[in-house]
């Protein structure tokens, strides 16, 4: 019974612990991801607005130098630019425009999850430059990033639940421990008392009279116990706490 | 006698000695005039100080050292006879690695720390691209920069026009030419291997333009990273070119990149003529070719076209060449040598050196007609007055509608040697 209800306990705990887990890393997610999206919009933004005066007025030489300062960002894995055709005007891509961009409608500027060959997961993010009447900027942002800062921020919540876990099970342990003991005394007692008088036996009465004097479930049983051992030899049923 | 006449007397006499010793013949004297990377922060008031940034070592190392050995060998003449109005030339030079964040820094040393007149022959798109704001900075106090190896179009369109002044033909001119040939000799489907930054893309916007202008378009286009070494793979660009079957292919690449694209792409059987610009420089890309062909066993120099923008450096019959070639020579190789990479083997000639040599002559020129006592301010008007001079090449020099001095483009290819493609028929597909 102590093992099944321990079992059950334990399978709460680690229920307990999943989901708080996996509530954990969709809270991170939806934050980190929100954060991240906002963030790479705000600089395509950036990018959109300088490129303005760059894209109606200078080369695509300026509008190259001005986008390959941004590829020192960690974060952010390449930068195109599209006319309002479509048509890539610069770009960061090595050594090519991965085909899943080139096949793409390219003047739309909403967010898309590419996983791309060579680059691996991005979130593409994108801003219109003069409303989109000069064309759009389009920013791949790393989404390894958001996943590391994911499995650092879960990590920690998991390190955290299983120490937690551990030290329940401990004290879990030790508390039934301590309960089940005088039940394993009394049914040591009632065993020894049905067998033929011995000095075990004599010991087993006194046992059974100590556990008979408590005023818990034990004593109730212990009491109980002595009725029925006593009620078949004939004797005072009543347990020395009780006659006295 | 007060300061003033002392150092008159001074300077007199130094260059007396300084003419002495070029009666004499000795190149030590003339060697120590032109110091190359100095402690010294304040120019010495006999000289004037010039700037440059550039790549001495990195795998863009033989633009840099090429350029520097070409101009120092002309200002070293020039320092040997008297310098300029009684002024010898001094040229700080400093590594950027073809790096645009260290042009950048090189850059801000030599205008707050050296004092420097003028910048000069900066090499490469990306660097003189970060570079052009600096200078817009430094407007009111008429920092130029002057002849950068580079024909890339922002130094050559508002708003930076007005801080640069180049001697060469642009990007644009010379991608035109290659492309104009290319689909005179019948090559229709043209593919382009470019550096993936300003550089590249100015050559790629270039070779668009250019197709655009007889009804084409590029068949292909693969790109690769700044600063890629000869040894890298290159496999992957040949391959991506090679879909769309192409029967040209022109790089706008630098020439560690250019030259590990050609052995790759003849490696994977490509046979057709494989073209670059100027900044590939030639001679380093024919070396890599053929120490690659030696252990390959084959030989990777055929069916090259370069465009460049000087006359070919060994026709000793143009005036500017003939000097060139003497005074390439003739020069020293003490001090001149400081900015160079320690295990840098130079070439004895070549078009980048050539291109220094010009770019250290016209330079001159604008000194001489700036007077004695030079002042920024006025090299405006003395590079009007430069208008229709003739460095010895056959070209005469206009600033009048531009900032760019000259717009001529010659072609190059391989056989036995450097030269020059007069005859395209033989290129016809």
């Amino acid at each position: 019974m102590f093992r099944g209800a321990s079992f059950g306990i334990y399978a709460l705990f680690g229920i307990i612990a999943v989901a708080t887990s996996a509530l954990c890393v969709h809270t991170v997610d939806k934050q980190l991801t929100s954060e991240y999206e906002e963030n790479g919009t705000q600089i395509a933004a950036v990018i959109a607005s300088s490129s303005e005066d760059v894209l109606l007025n200078r080369d695509l030489s300026t509008l190259q130098a001005l986008i390959d300062q941004y590829m020192t960002i960690r974060a952010i894995k390449y930068v195109y630019l599209v006319d309002e055709k479509g048509e890539m005007l610069v770009h960061t891509f090595v050594p090519e425009v991965p085909s899943a961009i080139r096949h793409s409608d390219m003047t739309r500027t909403l967010t898309v999850r590419r996983n791309l060959a060579g680059i691996g997961a991005v979130m593409e993010v994108g801003a219109p430059i003069l409303g989109g009447l000069a064309g759009s900027v389009h920013l791949g942002m790393d989404s390894s990033m958001v996943g590391l800062k994911i499995k650092a921020a879960v990590g920690q919540q998991i390190y955290l639940i299983s120490i937690i876990f551990i030290l329940s099970i401990a004290l879990s342990a030790l508390l039934l421990r301590r309960a089940a003991r005088p039940l394993q005394d009394l049914e040591q007692c009632i065993v020894n008392l049905r067998k033929a008088p011995s000095p075990e036996q004599a010991e087993s009465t006194n046992q059974l009279a100590t556990l008979a004097s408590r005023r818990d479930e034990i004593g109730a049983l212990a009491r109980a116990a002595w009725a029925l051992v006593h009620k078949s030899n004939g004797s005072d049923e009543r347990s020395p706490s009780e006659q006295g | 006698m007060n300061r003033s006449d002392w150092m008159q007397t001074l300077s007199r006499l130094i260059t007396r000695c300084r003419k002495q010793a070029t009666v004499l013949g000795s190149i030590a004297i003339g060697s120590l005039l032109i110091n190359a990377v100095s402690a010294q922060t304040v120019a010495a008031p006999d000289a004037i100080r010039i700037g440059m940034s550039a790549p001495f070592t990195g795998p863009s190392r033989n633009l840099g050292s090429e350029l520097y050995l070409g101009a120092t060998a002309y200002f070293e003449s020039v320092n040997n006879a008297g310098g300029v109005n009684g002024r010898r030339i001094e040229l700080i030079a400093y590594d950027d690695q073809y790096q645009p964040d260290r042009a950048s820094q090189n850059t801000l040393r030599l205008l707050h720390q050296d004092h420097v007149f003028a910048l000069f022959s900066y090499v490469g798109t990306p660097t003189t691209s970060r570079v052009l704001p600096l200078l817009e900075k430094f407007k009111n106090e008429h920092v130029y920069l002057f002849f950068p190896f580079t024909g890339a179009q922002p130094l050559r369109n508002p708003p930076y026009d007005h801080v640069t002044v180049n001697l060469r033909a642009s990007y644009r001119e010379e991608t035109a030419g290659l492309v104009n040939h290319l689909l005179d000799t019948g090559h229709r489907r043209i593919a382009v291997f470019y550096q993936a930054d300003a550089y590249g893309r100015d050559g790629w916007a270039g070779i668009r333009d250019a197709l655009e202008n007889k009804n084409s378009k590029m068949v292909g286009e693969a790109t690769y990273k700044r600063n890629s070494h000869f040894t890298d793979s290159f496999d992957t660009q040949v391959a991506i070119l090679e879909r769309s079957t192409p029967d040209a292919i022109i790089c706008i690449a630098s020439y560690a990149a250019a030259a590990g694209f050609i052995r790759d792409a003849r490696r994977a059987k490509f046979t057709g003529p494989i073209a670059n610009v100027s900044f590939a420089g030639l001679s380093s890309v024919i070396e890599l070719l053929q120490q690659a062909g030696k252990e390959d066993g084959r030989d990777y120099t055929a069916g090259l076209i370069t465009s460049t923008v000087v006359p070919p450096f060994d026709d000793d019959r143009i005036p500017a060449v003939h000097e060139y070639r003497e005074l390439m020579q003739r020069r020293s190789h003490a001090m001149l040598d400081a900015p160079l990479a320690a295990d840098y083997k130079r070439f004895a000639l070549g078009s980048v050196s050539l291109e220094g040599f010009l770019n250290a002559k016209l330079l001159v020129a604008i000194l001489k007609q700036l007077g004695k006592d030079p002042k920024r301010a006025d090299i405006p008007t003395a590079l009007s007055g430069l208008s229709g001079l003739d460095l010895g090449i056959d070209v005469p020099l206009s600033f009048h509608d531009s900032n760019q001095g000259q717009h001529a483009v010659y072609y190059d290819t391989y056989q036995n040697g450097v030269t020059p493609i007069t005859d395209w028929t033989r290129w016809r597909q």
